[in-house]
């Protein structure tokens, strides 16, 4: 059983990608052009944005989804914090944010600070550690994210 | 000069201990090496030929007597007595180890310093005019902005991984002093109608091995949308420019690929779709950071004028100070370029020897010029003999600011892992070949930049005559190349020819000055503007005409 963290808790994966067994209870990922592809009525709630993958056709079509995972598919890969700040920001997706693939908890700060709540790193091993990542600063110089005092508050003047 | 308040200083001690953290990570073997690459980079950490470099941000190039002393200590504890200050108004030390970076970075941070995103994928270090509030020519201030650009792009959560590197040159004078124009933006200062701040943005300038000069992409954005439009530039860059070849991933290898006019349309679109979320700059933000760079407490006095007696010291005064604002102040520049030396290096003793000098004679402020030089920038005039004597005493008044000899220059083959050929080698035969100063007056204004290899860390595609190392079968050859600028208008050069030996770059040199002093019109022509005038046929001839060994 895949464990994955969800707004700072570790809990098991209910979603099931492909190759994945399907069982009871969980969700299988399309890619965003599969599930664009299927009929609206018989979607279901998750879907696997890629790096390349363009927002604007989903903009509309983001009520029926709980999950958007954002494909990190390489170290490196930077892609998918415009994603998932622009999902938030511009198109105001509420569902299940989930970042996954080649990161480890060195980016866990980055990615919550623009929008993402779950998240399924495959580099390093140990989620309980990972967990800590989330409070490697208390301060920011930009705005967007909860619990953090950012620069724009610290003079009541401004 | 900005001073950090609680929250600036949480951050940065913040930082350490991630820092520490994952370095004791790597040690222990939780971290891969190549895990760890790109977060020691973020820290300005590289590993080198010999040893690990670290490169320290001096944000717009301004340093306080402070935080020299505390540099010049980290060059004795953790170094070998020295360090290099940089293109990108940066210092670098070359041999600290590894496990001592955390503290490092802590003695830094107990002076307000970082090395934060000195290197890697990110918004680098703000560059901007080392004459900056002092510039008779300028239009205003622009440290705050340069300041509030800084905050911004520091650990910004989307921008962190981009496609490449990205750096911003901020100037607010014509004469632009920072090389704006071959950065991934420059950012301009201008006066509208009613007098208020705006700015005019190039993006897509860069040296390397595709050498742009930038495009204006926005005639006039208001103060209150600075933020907000940089935003939509680098969301633009992060989500569309390349990722599968290092080579042609920096932002202007996009906008060739989309035309400067596509690549504008899809910014202003970002821009406008971004209204609702972007940061905007307030009028109160603005005055609150404009009061962290107000005049210092100038005396009132008057012009003195010019230096007529002690050859040596009239020398210096023309060549090595520059005008004031203010009256009765004149700009002194620091000479990192002793015959000698590899330009651009100072000694830990030189660092507290100058920082003794600022407090004294200079409001305790210096700033780091992006030709490697330092800059003294409120001396009195009545003091100058007197920091003309002590800057002899310290080897740093070698009295050739703007003349040949004043050469930028990479560290090279001799520190870097990236480098195909020796720099400073080179820059020593060049001085020992021109070390007569009066000739040098004689040549006149003249500025060699040299880079040991194509990334032009030494920005040779906008030296007068550039110089390029490159690899021929294991040997150190040089291309040469002539009628680049970096003030405006900037302009890139021409190779003249086939790459020469070593031992000939100096020589090479002497006969492309020897055409020139043949060619120029009267003393007042720059080698530049006779190079702009009879085209680069003429060098070419002097220098492969009788010598066909250099091909």
């Amino acid at each position: 059983m895949r464990r994955i963290i969800r707004r700072r808790e570790i809990v098991s994966d209910e979603l099931r990608y492909e190759g994945e067994a399907l069982e009871p209870g969980t969700h299988s990922v399309p890619t965003a052009s599969q599930w664009l592809a299927i009929p609206a009525a018989q979607r279901g709630p998750a879907l696997l944005l890629r790096a390349t993958d363009e927002l604007e056709p989903l903009a509309s079509e983001l009520d029926g989804l709980r999950w958007i995972v954002v494909e990190f598919a390489k170290p490196g890969e930077g892609r998918g914090f415009s994603q998932a700040r622009l999902l938030r920001e511009r198109y105001g997706y509420e569902g299940e944010l989930r970042a996954r693939g080649a990161f480890g908890r060195d980016l866990l700060f980055f990615l919550a600070r623009c929008g993402f709540d779950a998240f399924d790193p495959h580099l390093g091993e140990d989620l309980e550690a990972a967990l800590g990542a989330f409070e490697t600063f208390s301060v920011a110089y930009q705005g967007g994210s909860e619990g953090i005092v950012h620069v724009h508050e610290r003079a009541p003047s401004l | 000069m900005y001073r950090y308040d609680q929250i600036d200083q949480t951050l940065v001690n913040e930082r350490v201990a991630q820092f520490r953290d994952q370095t004791q990570r790597f040690l222990a073997g939780a971290l891969s090496e190549d895990e760890y690459r790109p977060l020691r980079l973020r820290n300005g950490l590289y590993v080198q030929r010999f040893a690990p470099m670290l490169r320290v941000a001096i944000p717009y190039g301004l340093l306080s007597s402070t935080q020299l002393r505390t540099l010049a200590h980290i060059a004795r504890r953790y170094d070998r007595d020295f360090a290099h200050f940089t293109t990108r108004q940066n210092i670098q030390y070359n041999w600290p180890r590894i496990e001592d970076v955390p503290d490092i970075l802590a003695e830094l941070a107990s002076v307000e310093m970082h090395a934060i995103q000195t290197s890697g994928n990110s918004i680098r270090n703000i560059t901007a005019d080392h004459l900056a509030g002092v510039a008779p020519d300028e239009i205003a201030d622009p440290r705050p902005y340069c300041e509030i650009i800084r905050q911004w792009a520091t650990l910004h959560p989307e921008f962190s991984y981009l496609p490449r590197k990205f750096k911003f040159a901020i100037t607010a004078a014509p004469a632009d002093r920072a090389a704006s124009e071959v950065h991934d933006i420059g950012v301009h200062l201008r006066r509208g109608a009613q007098g208020e701040i705006g700015f005019e943005i190039l993006a897509g300038g860069g040296l390397g091995r595709t050498p742009i000069i930038g495009h204006r992409i926005r005639e006039w954005l208001p103060q209150a949308d600075l933020l907000a439009y940089l935003e939509a530039i680098l969301r633009v860059y992060n989500r569309y420019g390349r990722r599968d070849n290092i080579h042609k991933a920096r932002v202007k290898i996009l906008m060739r690929a989309l035309g400067v006019a596509e690549f504008t349309r899809q910014v202003e679109q970002e821009f406008l779709a971004s209204a609702d979320f972007a940061p905007r700059l307030r009028p109160a933000q603005v005055e609150h950071m404009r009061s962290f760079f107000t005049p210092p407490p100038y005396e009132s006095l008057p012009d003195q004028p010019e230096p007529a007696a002690d050859a040596a010291f009239c020398a210096w005064y023309r060549y090595n100070t520059r005008a004031h604002k203010i009256s009765g102040y004149r700009v002194v520049i620091v000479s990192l370029k002793k015959h000698g030396e590899a330009p651009g290096d100072a000694s830990a003793a030189q660092m507290e020897g100058l920082a003794q000098l600022a407090e004294q004679h200079s409001f305790g402020m210096l700033r780091v010029a992006h030709d490697q030089n330092l800059v003294l920038a409120d001396v009195a005039q009545r003091a100058l003999r007197e920091v003309w004597q002590r800057l002899e005493q310290l080897g740093l008044a070698t009295a050739n600011i703007g003349t040949l000899t004043d050469m930028i220059c990479c560290p090279g083959l001799d520190f870097c892992s990236l480098a195909n050929a020796g720099s400073i080698a080179i820059a020593k035969q060049i001085h020992a070949r021109f070390d007569d100063l009066d000739y040098l007056y004689e040549i006149g204004p003249l500025e060699i930049k040299m880079s040991g290899c194509m990334n032009a860390c030494g920005h040779h595609h906008i030296g007068h005559i550039g110089i390029l190392g490159v690899d021929k079968h294991g040997k150190e050859w040089y291309q040469i190349t002539i009628g680049g600028s970096s003030a405006p208008p900037a302009a890139l050069g021409e190779v003249i020819g086939p790459s020469v030996p070593k031992e000939a770059v100096a020589d090479t040199i002497a006969k492309l000055i020897e055409v020139y002093l043949r060619a120029r019109r009267d003393e007042e022509e720059r080698f530049l503007d006779t190079v702009r005038r009879i085209g680069i046929e003429p060098f070419q001839e002097r220098v492969y005409a009788t010598d066909h060994s250099t091909a």
